[in-house]
């Protein structure tokens, strides 16, 4: 049997006990409650225990002594009745304060006990027995108090009483009483006000915003993870493609080299005249691929659809965060048609070294340029001839793949590039900007620094 | 527990309470050891602790009963004084009398000064109902008192304590203790008054402790109040025959009160056995009685003259005079010893028997004297200096 009486009813009791200046009565209200208790453990595998637990809600106190008994403690049921009035059917048992005395029922109280017991009808009535003991010199007072059950056997008599809350709450979290608060006044307060704090359901308010902030956040990054896998799948596309020019770029070098060779050597099997004639057709071919190119850069915008594309893309760019946009443009617009790119600031003198060729020495922005290895360092100096080569090659490639791929499209490069671009889902465009700037290292090494 | 002598225990209780207290420690005897009173310690008050005193109002209560003594708390209210007290009866917890068989708790009436001390004697008799209820546990003891009960010389005078089982051995162990219907009024005065503690009433008591129930392990013991003792001659005469194994005690007590009864009417004959001698030496001697002890009777001098020669005799007689013979002393009035004193000769044994009676003691005497008294003064000459 276990018994808690909450923490200002213990201290209503003791106020009032302390106060009086003889001994000193009253009854307990409350309730009993069996609690079932099912454990599980390793030997067994569901016990079950069952005990009484008293909670003691209020208390009644008399006003003075030998108020509803005689001297010879026999109890008068109407004086107990006009004390207890209504209050009668939840007394659970009864108390007393004494003074300098021993822990141990007397011999009043145990008749008087006895009697109770059957008048109330409670079998298992509890005896509160308070006691305060004072010092000699009245320095130190304590307050003691057992828990009796009377009517149980001679040796199982005492009970604990907790009082939540009263210890060493350093250690311990404040619990919240399970003693509930019989008080009108507080259960009126309640309601008045609950509804500023609980919705119909009995839930708390803010328990719900903060749910439905939960909920959002959640949508949203689940949004962000489709997006997330869409542009890896992108990105994963992409890098296969430049996996796959890199071989082909490999793959026409060794070509290229062997022609070269060949070449060589069959004009050195026919004759030495013409050495030079060798090399110009072969620079020439890369030249007037290149020349090829710039002409037909400032053409592009005028004759082809380009523009709107443009115009969408620019419109992309600034919808999109401005550092990711430069570089989707960025991407895209080294291609010649930078040199009449209607102004588009950043990309525009890119598009411009590029376009102008080689012999331009831009400053790149190396920033917000990161697209292209076609940039290179834009310096136009000797080293890069290999890498303009690699680059046109590149573009060629790129094209011819562009071409070759999509057919279906038209046939200029832009379009190609525009289309991907707009392919490019609007959260890649940071992904490819992360790659690029890898390229423009002042080393020049575009090739090997291509994102992988 | 501190010992608080009655006065203080009565300064320190609350005036309202302080009639009842008064009769309880001043006159209080309950039960049949009287010579121990009943005693009140720790004193406590109901009060708040800054009330004025005095104010205590609850204490402890100490009983005497059947060779135990039971410490009982009694709570009143100072502040409602009209109110009867409440009790706690100590370790025995199982104690519950009935109110209706207390009335003076029912008419609890706080003006009278006795209420309080009737109160407790009803207690007293409660719990040995009590008692009795418990001894019904063992057939034999329950046997022992309830044929001791019904021999009235010894049934109302009876406290029985059963007491707790020890613990070890789980045996069950009683206690009776008897005032023995010994009648000690004839016991000559004077051997009653020497005593420093006051007197009481004069009282023997017989105490069997049973260690177990089937009452094979019986110490009786003998208690007597200081002033018989110390008429009956010291702790000697409380020598008791032991208990007879398979003895009862409705065979017991009987004998042992016959013995004790005995020995106080030795006393008795033995005091007017002397008184019958020294009257009988006064016929004889006459002017020769220098003095004699008048209430005890237990000595006497005489100077006597032979041949122009004068001595001292004294005469001591014991406390079971006439079983136990006279001492002479003779002693010379002109002799001294080496150590200033009178020079003397005791003679105890000389011709004598306890039939006689005292006239026959006296002829018989002073026939002796005078065959002895030669003798002596030969001896005080030769040995003494004048």
């Amino acid at each position: 049997m276990a018994a808690s009486i909450s923490g200002y009813t213990f201290s209503s009791v003791c106020y009032h006990s302390a106060n009086s200046n003889s001994d000193h009565e009253g009854f307990l209200l409350g309730e009993v409650r069996q609690e079932e208790t099912v454990s599980i453990s390793d030997t067994q595998i569901s016990s079950a225990e069952l005990i009484q637990v008293v909670e003691i809600h209020n208390h009644d106190p008399c006003a003075q002594l030998f108020s509803f008994y005689d001297y010879a403690g026999k109890i008068n049921e109407e004086s107990l009745n006009s004390i207890l009035k209504d209050r009668r059917k939840s007394v659970i048992g009864w108390y007393r304060f004494r003074r300098n005395t021993q822990q141990q029922m007397s011999f009043r109280e145990q008749i008087i006990h006895k009697q109770l017991t059957e008048l109330l009808g409670v079998p298992d009535l509890v005896f509160l027995l308070f006691s305060f003991i004072s010092t000699a010199n009245s320095s130190t007072h304590a307050l003691e108090y057992v828990l009796f059950r009377p009517n149980r056997s001679r040796f199982n008599q005492r009970i604990t009483l907790t009082i939540p809350n009263l210890g060493n709450t350093s250690q311990q979290e404040y619990k919240v009483s399970s003693v509930p608060n019989t008080s009108l006044s507080y259960t009126q307060v309640i309601k008045e006000h609950g509804a500023e704090f609980f919705d119909k359901d009995g839930v708390m308010k803010d328990i719900r915003t903060i749910f439905q902030v939960y909920s959002a956040l959640q949508d949203k990054v689940q949004a962000v993870c489709g997006e997330v896998e869409q542009s890896e799948r992108v990105k994963e596309k992409i890098q296969e493609d430049v996996n796959k020019l890199k071989q082909q770029i490999a793959l026409r070098k060794r070509k290229t080299a062997e022609e070269e060779k060949r070449l060589r050597e069959s004009q050195n099997a026919d004759s030495h005249s013409t050495p030079e004639e060798n090399t110009e057709p072969s620079l020439a071919s890369p030249l007037s691929r290149i020349t090829f190119h710039t002409p037909s850069a400032p053409e592009r915008p005028s004759t082809s659809p380009n523009p709107p594309s443009y115009a969408d893309l620019l419109s992309q760019d600034d919808s999109l965060l401005s550092s990711s946009s430069p570089p989707t443009s960025a991407a895209l617009l080294p291609r010649p048609q930078a040199v009449g790119s209607p102004g588009h600031p950043t990309p525009g003198p890119l598009g411009m070294a590029l376009g102008l060729g080689l012999g331009l020495g831009t400053s790149s922005n190396p920033v917000t340029t990161p697209s292209t290895p076609y940039l290179g360092n834009g310096d136009g100096s000797s080293s890069d001839s290999l890498d303009r080569q690699a680059a046109g090659q590149e573009d060629d490639e790129d094209d011819e793949d562009d071409d070759e791929e999509e057919e279906d499209e038209d046939s200029s490069e832009y379009e190609n590039l525009v289309s991907e671009a707009a392919h490019l889902p609007v959260g890649s465009a940071s992904i490819l900007a992360q790659g690029r700037p890898a390229a423009l290292s002042p080393d020049g090494d575009a090739r090997g620094s291509q994102t992988t | 527990m501190n010992n608080m002598s009655p006065e203080v225990a009565l300064h320190r209780i609350s005036p309202e309470l302080r009639p009842l207290l008064c009769s309880v420690v001043r006159n209080g005897r309950v039960g049949l050891d009287s010579t121990n009173c009943l005693r009140v310690t720790d004193l406590k008050t109901g009060c708040t602790s800054l009330t004025p005193g005095p104010c205590c109002d609850r204490f402890k209560l100490h009983i005497p009963y059947a060779g135990e003594t039971l410490k009982w708390d009694i709570i009143f209210n100072a502040r409602y004084p009209e109110l009867p007290p409440d009790f706690i009866f100590g370790e025995d917890v199982e104690f519950l009398p009935e109110p209706s068989e207390l009335p003076h708790l029912v008419q609890w009436d706080a003006g009278n000064p006795e209420c309080l001390l009737q109160l407790v004697k009803e207690l007293i008799q409660q719990y040995h109902h009590y008692q009795y209820q418990r001894l019904r546990e063992s057939s034999r003891l329950l046997f022992e008192y309830d044929s001791l009960l019904e021999d009235p010389n010894y049934g109302r005078n009876m406290e029985i304590y059963a007491g707790r089982k020890n613990s070890w051995t789980g045996e069950f162990s009683a206690r009776f203790l008897l005032k023995l219907p010994v009648d000690f009024s004839d016991i000559p005065v004077y051997l009653l008054k020497d005593t420093a503690l006051d007197p009481g009433e004069d009282v023997a008591l017989l105490s069997v402790s049973f260690e177990d129930a089937e009452a094979t392990q019986v110490f009786p013991k003998l208690y007597l109040s200081p002033s018989i003792e110390h008429a009956l001659g010291g702790s000697s005469a409380l020598h008791i025959p032991a208990f007879p194994s398979g003895g009862c005690l409705i065979d017991y007590v009987p004998q042992v009160c016959q013995l004790l009864t005995n020995k106080v009417q030795y006393v008795i004959q033995g005091y007017h056995k002397r008184r019958e001698y020294i009257a009988a030496f006064l016929s004889h001697f006459g002017t020769g009685m220098v003095e004699y002890d008048a209430e005890g009777f237990t000595k006497l001098t005489l100077l006597l003259m032979w041949k122009d020669f004068c001595f001292l005799v004294h005469v001591d007689l014991p406390l079971y005079f006439p079983r136990d013979q006279p001492t002479l002393t003779f002693q010379s009035v002109y002799h001294f010893t080496n150590s200033g004193q009178l020079y003397s000769q005791v003679q105890k044994s000389y011709p004598y028997s306890p039939r006689w009676d005292g006239n026959e003691m006296a002829k018989r005497a002073k026939a002796y004297f005078k065959s002895f008294i030669p003798q002596f003064q030969e001896g005080a000459f030769a040995n003494g200096k004048l």
